[in-house]
């Protein structure tokens, strides 16, 4: 039996860098940045932090695959740091191990950074590791959501109409926050017009590949309760991994992503959610190509199996629906510096619960839904965070 | 007595009609097509479909093999045994014997030669010999031989045991004139053409040989329901059959306009073609040419009747993509020889693979009969460990889902990459070739295919696509 974890970690700082083609920055500029506005915002120096998670995915030219990167960019040193890599989860995974950290009477206070650069590469699109050369050859990241969504389309029957809606929502949400990648406003017929990258994911179904960095302050609940500030609490958190081959497993039904499901119910769990449209006020969710948010307010049991186009079409998910989803503008918007993002998350819940949103805040935002999906349906990780009144 | 259990051939799906070589060189358009490779495929590729459908065709307990027989003149190894791929791929057992015979037009013949050979030693042996005969020469761009060469496979597995035709004689000769060769330096063939060729090479070696069989077994040409001998251009087998006195309705047409010159798997995949046409009782004369002649006397047996090829000539027909220019293919044919990327892989980790990425076998759970692919430890159903067996997966299924990729890395966008569920268990993710990415559909059912998927580190590595199923 698992002992729940709420109501004990704050986020009592976030920060986020511009997200976008940075190109004058490199990984550890924009490390320092995202972790120095996380800082200033909690209010607190470097030095009283006693760890930090570093996730990055693929942390390339001037990053290590260890910790280090953390270390030497920040000259964090002396004190314990781990990276976390779980695929496009990386960034609520290393949130959800610090708050774990401190859950269990390790720390007091943490950093949690989420980082990558992806734009000084050759390779378009995200470079896939850890694959076998010939019996998963010609695998893409589009190209294994696109396998996922054709299947749910001929089971469900749902169009690339219903697809481009997502991306005119997500777009128009990122017009109105200032750190997005991709701040423009589209049409659904720009949506449909534009060139395929993997049938049925047109350009605009696709989220773009980003640099960015987000970072947050984690500290135990009392200890932010004294402060004085917005008591951020994380209520429930979740993780839930599956096969990274589910075009080898052939137990896949590939009608949307059982580990999404399985991360929710452990953070409802813990959060004490049983009706999530009536309880959560609003979501991040793991939008990398628009049928994915479609599946994920399914598996979020925001409706049912099935009806999540209907979701979309009704309007339910815009910034004026009963459950907003992405008021930040999402991966589609937003952008997707695979490490950060689920940072990001964390930065976008705690300034819509702060009220802080400016032109994209959500009415009356009293809990918030961050999800993070890593490959087809492998990794998913669900947190949810709170205001106290 | 010895002779032929099973046959098959390998057309490509790919064809460029010699219009649109000859006018894209500035020439005269000449009539019919080639049919060409794909630029995944090599004389490997083509034999070991070829091979294969030879046991496809038979019954699972028909199909124990003693030996394999690879013959080609563009082999893509001269270190290796190129025949021992095609084996792998086809799952013949480590005690058959393999070897690769090459150097020659009539490699093909000289092959089932050498198979008569084996068997006649053991004529109660129960095991097939699988000889396979596949080209795909390379013709200097804008030369006459680019408008002829065409690549394909034959095969034909020869048995001691319910035979459709049994071997009544054969003859042989060798001879030292050329009228094409390709030294170890060269990349094209080079050919000498024309009418002295023709009678002092093709016409009197074949004439020996065909002469010699038909007075071994005391039958003259009028007895002879289908003379096969292969074809340089479009006339001189007529003339040779003429010669010896062969009425013209008996010869295996060579389809020339359709098939061109396919060098040395030419004997073998017409052969086949006669045999899909034959009645109990019809002899059937085969020869080779090349640097001399080899002849063969067939009498088709009733169980001809009983046997159907599962992917035949004609289903092989049928199916064409066109290159629409004389550029695409040009493009298709230099990528299979600028094209590395530099996957390095050592003989250990093929050691490690080669049952499931060439055998393509799979794991077996005895708890609860999932097939999984590649070979799994602990069972993705009922995540049982103590009992999953190593099996031989089938080469059919259908289509689960499937990407139409334009991001993917292709010299011809887009990639379709689909995960196939095969048929009797086992899900393999694998591109579609052989179609239009438009036609490609969830429950679609496809065969496997061995192609040439990667390249690098000195080697070629084989592994499988899936195409529509032929046969469905």
């Amino acid at each position: 039996m698992s002992k729940p974890l709420n109501e004990q970690v704050a986020v009592l700082g976030v920060g986020c860098t511009k997200f976008g083609d940075n190109v004058d920055q490199n990984l550890s500029d924009m490390m320092v940045d995202a972790a120095q506005a996380a800082c200033n915002d909690a209010g607190v120096t470097m030095d009283e932090l006693q760890a930090a998670w570093l996730g990055t995915f693929s942390p390339g030219f001037n990053g290590g695959k260890a910790s280090i990167t953390l270390a030497d960019a920040l000259r964090f040193r002396q004190r314990p740091i781990t990276r976390v890599e779980n695929y496009c989860a990386t960034g609520t995974d290393a949130f959800r191990n610090a708050a774990a950290a401190i859950g269990a009477g390790l720390y007091e206070m943490v950093l949690v950074l989420g980082a990558e650069k992806l734009k000084d590469r050759a390779v378009r699109g995200l470079q896939r590791e850890g694959i076998h050369p010939l019996i998963e050859a010609g695998s893409t990241a589009p190209g294994m959501f696109a396998m996922a969504a054709n299947r749910y389309m001929h089971t469900y029957g749902l169009d690339r109409s219903t697809l481009a809606k997502v991306a005119v929502k997500n777009h128009a949400n990122g017009v109105l926050s200032e750190k997005a990648h991709l701040r423009m406003q589209i049409t659904e017929e720009q949506a449909l017009a534009a060139p395929m990258i993997a049938y049925p994911f047109g350009l605009f179904d696709c989220c773009p590949t980003t640099d960015g960095a987000a970072a947050a302050i984690l500290c135990r609940a009392d200890i932010a309760q004294k402060r004085g500030k917005d008591l951020i609490l994380l209520r429930g958190s979740g993780l839930a991994v599956s096969s990274g081959k589910p075009y080898l497993d052939p137990t896949c039904e590939y009608l949307g992503f059982p580990s999404t499901r399985q991360a929710a119910d452990q953070a409802y769990k813990t959060a004490g959610i049983t009706d999530p449209v009536k309880q959560i006020d609003f979501a991040e969710v793991h939008d990398c190509f628009t049928w994915t948010e479609i599946t994920n307010y399914e598996d979020l049991g925001f409706c049912n199996k099935g009806e999540g186009g209907k979701f979309i079409a009704e309007g339910r998910s815009t910034l004026q629906g009963d459950l907003p989803v992405n008021p930040s503008g999402g991966l589609k918007s937003f952008g997707h510096p695979v490490g950060a993002t689920g940072v990001r998350m964390i930065y976008e819940l705690t300034t819509q619960l702060r009220g802080q949103a400016g032109a994209r805040q959500v009415k009356d935002a009293e809990v918030g839904l961050a999800h993070n999906l890593g490959g087809p349906g492998a990794v998913a990780c669900v947190i949810i965070l709170g205001r106290e009144a | 007595m010895i002779g032929i259990v099973s046959y098959a051939v390998y057309l490509p799906s790919y064809r460029i009609s010699r219009e649109v070589v000859a006018t894209a060189w500035g020439g005269r358009a000449q009539a019919g097509q080639k049919v060409v490779m794909r630029y995944d495929e090599d004389p490997i590729t083509m034999a070991a479909y070829a091979a294969w459908q030879t046991l496809a065709s038979l019954p699972d307990d028909r199909r124990a093999t003693g030996a394999l027989y690879f013959a080609s003149t563009s082999m893509p190894y001269w270190e290796r045994l190129n025949g021992s791929v095609v084996a792998a791929l086809c799952d013949l057992r480590a005690s058959t014997f393999v070897a690769d015979f090459g150097g020659s037009l009539r490699a093909g013949t000289s092959a089932l030669w050498a198979a008569a050979d084996r068997l006649s030693a053991n004529p109660d042996a129960a095991e097939l010999a699988i000889v396979v005969a596949a080209d795909a020469r390379e013709a200097e761009p804008g030369s006459a031989e680019e408008l002829s060469f065409s690549d394909a496979a034959g095969a034909i597995a020869l048995g001691s045991r319910d035979l459709i035709a049994e071997l009544l004689s054969r003859a042989t000769r060798y001879d030292d004139f050329f009228e094409s060769a390709r030294r170890d330096r060269d990349e094209f063939v080079s050919t000498y053409e024309g009418k002295f060729s023709t009678e002092r090479g093709y016409l009197r070696s074949l004439r020996a040989v065909i002469q010699q069989v038909l007075e071994q077994s005391g039958v003259t040409a009028g007895d002879v329901a289908k003379l096969v001998v292969p074809a340089f251009e479009k006339r001189s087998y007529l003339l040779l059959a003429e010669k010896l006195g062969f009425a013209a309705n008996r010869v295996q047409n060579v389809t020339w306009d359709n098939l061109g010159n396919t060098g040395c798997a030419a004997p073998l995949l017409l052969l086949s073609a006669a045999l899909e046409e034959v009645k109990p009782g019809e002899l059937v004369l085969c020869a080779g040419y090349g640097n001399g002649a080899d002849a063969f006397l067939f009498r088709v047996t009733d169980r001809i009747a009983d046997f159907r090829p599962r992917v035949g000539l004609s289903l092989q027909r049928k199916n064409e993509i066109h290159y629409k220019t004389y550029t695409l293919y040009r493009k298709a044919r230099e990528y299979r020889h600028s094209h590395k990327d530099g996957l390095e892989l050592t003989n250990i980790f093929y050691n490690k693979e080669e049952a499931q990425i060439t055998r393509l076998h799979g794991t077996e759970c005895q708890h609860c009969g999932t097939r999984h692919f590649p070979m799994v430890r602990v069972c993705a159903k009922c995540e049982q460990s103590d009992n999953l067996l190593e099996v031989a997966l089938q080469r059919t299924g259908t289509v689960f889902t499937f990407a139409v990729d334009h991001l993917a890395a292709s010299p011809f966008p887009p990639t379709v990459m689909a995960a196939v569920d095969l048929d009797g268990g086992g899900r393999i993710y694998c591109e579609v070739v052989d179609s239009e990415p438009e036609a490609v559909q969830i429950g679609m059912p496809v065969e496997l295919v061995a192609r040439r998927l990667r390249e690098g580190g000195g080697l070629y590595h084989y592994y499988w696509k899936c195409r529509p199923r032929r046969d469905a």
